[in-house]
């Protein structure tokens, strides 16, 4: 799952839903997604959270007919979603360092909600399961590519 | 103060007004007096207000979001059932994914992270959702790695984007250079379509002769996909044509023709994907094989050859017709079928994609005769042309033809005085070429003229190869010079020695004659510009000024433009640019006789040398 800015818009997010070998099963995007003035003074440092995690994330996650059984994100605010769902929610690390929040799974670190300590046990457990050679960062930039062609493609209307 | 309102509803507006009028009187001034007044207050009472006048009111509110989505054939059979999707909840239920078996190739391609080929959406994908279809599509190093789809050889970076070119493209022609691996795209190509479930059916139509070689491919590329056959008598034939099951279909061109217009139309096999193999067998458009191959009812249509153009860029007409990418009957001119390649076309030449080989540096030693040279060869032309002029119209292009042997021959060498201003071109370069131990190869046309080379050359101790070799005698010969230092020279002859043979050590190739077709003269010169060599390779034409050779040169240079123009850079495999009669009658000003002006002349094939 990962989600874009579209400058003067909002944002757009978006999940692709991948076999444990990267083939694409399902994507779904939103529409831009804006807060207005009132939101954006209310949630202070929350709002990009709220926003990322519960407002447009808990949307794609309801929306896709084939459920993942885990959701990467690269962006820590996008953690937030796991408090609006059962399905575990790691996000991509940008260190090596591992600490006790984190795990590493083909290759990359990857740390998980602070609120929810076993996910990681969870994803350890299922670690090999994940095939060596996977690229758990690659499928976030099909999604990327794919949110910026549908912006361009909405937009040109 | 006075209360001008009685009291107020709850909404009504509360409107009150207050005297401020106060009693002014004069007073003592000065400080001391003002301080010893007694201050004068006058009090008022107003009703109070039973609600405030404006409280403002935040709820957080959800912001309705609207989705865009798409499920990918791959996906569909992991969608839920209608009665599941009613009670399960997220991620509750965690579905087992196996783990992938481990492969040699999957543990030793951690190289393949750095290296992303991704499907492009092509330009015809006008919808979203197409778009997102080859956008979402993972990289096909990844891809081919992650599945258990054994790859037995690890592909070229360029074959990579040849198989992403094709997995996209509706309507593509893959028109590589030969050898660079159409077959293995292609193959690679229609696996990855159909584990994508975008195809279902394939029929690969190729000539009697490579169905073989395709079989054999498909074994070594896509062992898992059953590939039938179409031969036998008619009812097997037939029975094979309608039979369910199996993916892919191979046939030749004259099967094809003969069979699938015989099948009733309600009974006519649909495919998804139709592969023409060497698509040239379709450039005459009004040909029976092009028109039921444009017949054949499917979706895709890929044709592969390495020569897409022979003789003339309107052949491709006939290919993009198929294609379904021009109109019926259409005629596009250079600059629209330019632009339909640029679109529709994939073609990649070994010098465009082999970047690690050593360049190849061609240069024209353009000679003046001999005064003996000259003499001979002015007296030869303008006899000669008097003799066609004598011919009338009983003139063919064979009398043609052999004028301008006679021509060539006197430029390689005068057979009076045995005077030869290439002779002295090549004595002199091939001091130099001995002095630092490189090696050169010589071709020549004529079998004749290297005998000739070979008894003025005995310093550079030669080695001959050609048709007159006995065939047990020539690898001996190969091997001596390859090993035998003071071996400097091998003269061969376009014939023998233009195909097929590794002799990349030689850095120097010499093209003492011409050749009719610049193709066959390319691969003449690719004996030692090929793989596995370290060096630059240094090519040398000799090209007699203001003779037949420097107007053959010409003509066949604008014809290279031509299709370049069409084509693209880089491009030096086309192997049927040679001269036809009006070509050739041009070169002495004269018109053909013939209505055929497409006819070739010239030898068929390098063999005859």
């Amino acid at each position: 799952m990962s989600a874009l800015e579209v400058d003067g818009r909002g944002h757009v997010g978006g999940l692709l839903v991948t076999s444990h070998t990267g083939r694409p099963l399902e994507f779904q995007c939103t529409t831009p997604v804006k807060p207005d003035r009132t939101q954006e003074i209310l949630y202070g440092r929350a709002l990009r959270p709220w926003l990322l995690g519960e407002l447009i994330g808990s949307t794609l996650l309801d929306r896709v007919s084939i459920k993942p059984d885990l959701v990467v994100v690269r962006d820590d605010e996008m953690l937030e979603l796991r408090n609006h769902t059962q399905t575990p929610v790691a996000c991509l690390s940008n260190t090596e360092e591992s600490t006790h929040n984190s795990r590493s799974i083909a290759g990359r670190q990857m740390h998980f909600h602070s609120g929810h300590s076993t996910d990681s046990e969870f994803i350890e457990s299922r670690a090999h399961l994940v095939p060596d050679q996977a690229d758990l960062e690659e499928p976030l930039e099909r999604v990327h590519e794919a949110l910026t062609e549908t912006v361009r493609t909405v937009l040109a209307r | 103060m006075t209360n001008e309102s009685a009291a107020p509803g709850p909404d009504d507006v509360v409107c009150a007004s207050a005297d401020l009028s106060l009693d002014v009187s004069t007073a003592s001034t000065g400080f001391n007096p003002a301080l010893q007044r007694v201050p004068q207050i006058e009090t008022t009472s107003a009703p109070l207000q039973l609600r405030p006048d404006f409280v403002p009111s935040w709820k957080p509110r959800r912001i309705a979001i609207k989705c865009i989505g798409l499920t990918l054939p791959e996906g569909e059979e992991f969608l839920p059932s209608e009665e599941a999707r009613e009670t399960s909840s997220d991620g509750t239920n965690l579905r087992r994914i196996e783990r992938k078996k481990q492969t040699a190739k999957s543990e030793a391609t951690d190289s393949s992270k750095q290296k992303q080929t991704r499907v492009k959406p092509p330009p015809g994908a006008v919808s979203l959702q197409d778009r997102l279809f080859y956008l979402l599509q993972p990289p096909l190093e990844t891809w081919l790695a992650g599945q258990e789809l054994i790859m037995p050889f690890e592909p070229f970076p360029y074959q990579y984007e040849g198989i992403a070119w094709l997995f996209a493209r509706h309507s593509g022609l893959l028109a590589d250079e030969m050898g660079l691996g159409k077959t293995m795209q292609t193959i690679t190509g229609i696996r990855l379509l159909l584990r994508a479930a975008q195809v279902r059916k394939i029929l690969l139509v190729c000539p009697k002769p490579l169905i073989p070689n395709w079989q054999r491919e498909f074994r070594l590329w896509a062992e898992e996909l059953p590939i039938a056959t179409i031969e036998g008598n008619s009812t097997r034939r037939r029975m094979l044509w309608t039979m369910p099951g199996v993916p892919i279909l191979i046939t030749n061109y004259e099967v094809m023709t003969r069979d699938l217009p015989e099948i009733p139309e309600e009974e006519r096999p649909q495919f998804d994907l139709l592969v023409l193999d060497e698509a040239q067998r379709i450039k005459n458009r009004d040909s029976r094989t092009a028109q039921v191959a444009r017949s054949v009812d499917r979706k895709r249509s890929w044709a592969l050859t390495g020569t897409p153009i022979e003789n003339r860029p309107e052949e491709l007409t006939s290919l993009f017709e198929f294609m379904d990418v021009v109109p019926k009957r259409a005629a596009p001119d250079l600059r629209q079928l330019s632009k339909l390649a640029d679109e529709h076309i994939l073609r990649r030449t070994k010098d465009l994609v082999m970047t690690d080989m050593p360049p190849r540096i061609d240069r024209d030693a353009e000679l003046e005769l001999t005064n003996a040279q000259e003499s001979a060869y002015r007296y030869a032309e303008k006899e000669g042309i008097v003799q066609l002029n004598d011919l009338g119209d009983a003139i063919t292009v064979q009398h043609v033809f052999e004028l301008v042997l006679r021509l060539k021959q006197i430029t390689n060498y005068d057979p009076l005085t045995g005077e030869s201003t290439k002779l002295e071109r090549l004595t002199a370069d091939m001091e130099e070429i001995a002095a630092s131990g490189g090696k050169a190869i010589l071709f020549s046309q004529w079998t004749k003229s290297l005998d000739w080379l070979d008894e003025r050359l005995q310093p550079f101790n030669p080695l001959i190869y050609h048709g007159g070799v006995p065939t047990k005698k020539r690898e001996p010969i190969l091997d001596k010079f390859k090993e035998d230092p003071n071996a400097h020279l091998l003269l061969m002859s376009y014939g023998t020695g233009a195909v097929g043979l590794n002799l990349q050590f030689a850095g120097y190739v010499f093209l003492f004659d011409r050749w009719w077709n610049p193709a066959v003269e390319d691969q003449a010169i690719n004996r030692a510009h090929r793989i596995g060599q370290k060096n630059p390779v240094i090519v040398t034409r000799f090209i007699c000024a203001k003779t037949i050779e420097e107007r053959i040169d010409r003509v066949l240079r604008e014809k290279r433009e031509l299709f370049e123009a069409v084509l693209g850079d880089g491009d030096n495999d086309n192997v049927s640019l040679s001269m036809n009669a009006d070509e050739i009658f041009g070169l002495f000003d004269l018109k053909a006789r013939s209505d055929d002006g497409s006819r070739s002349i010239g030898p068929a094939s390098p063999k005859a040398a």
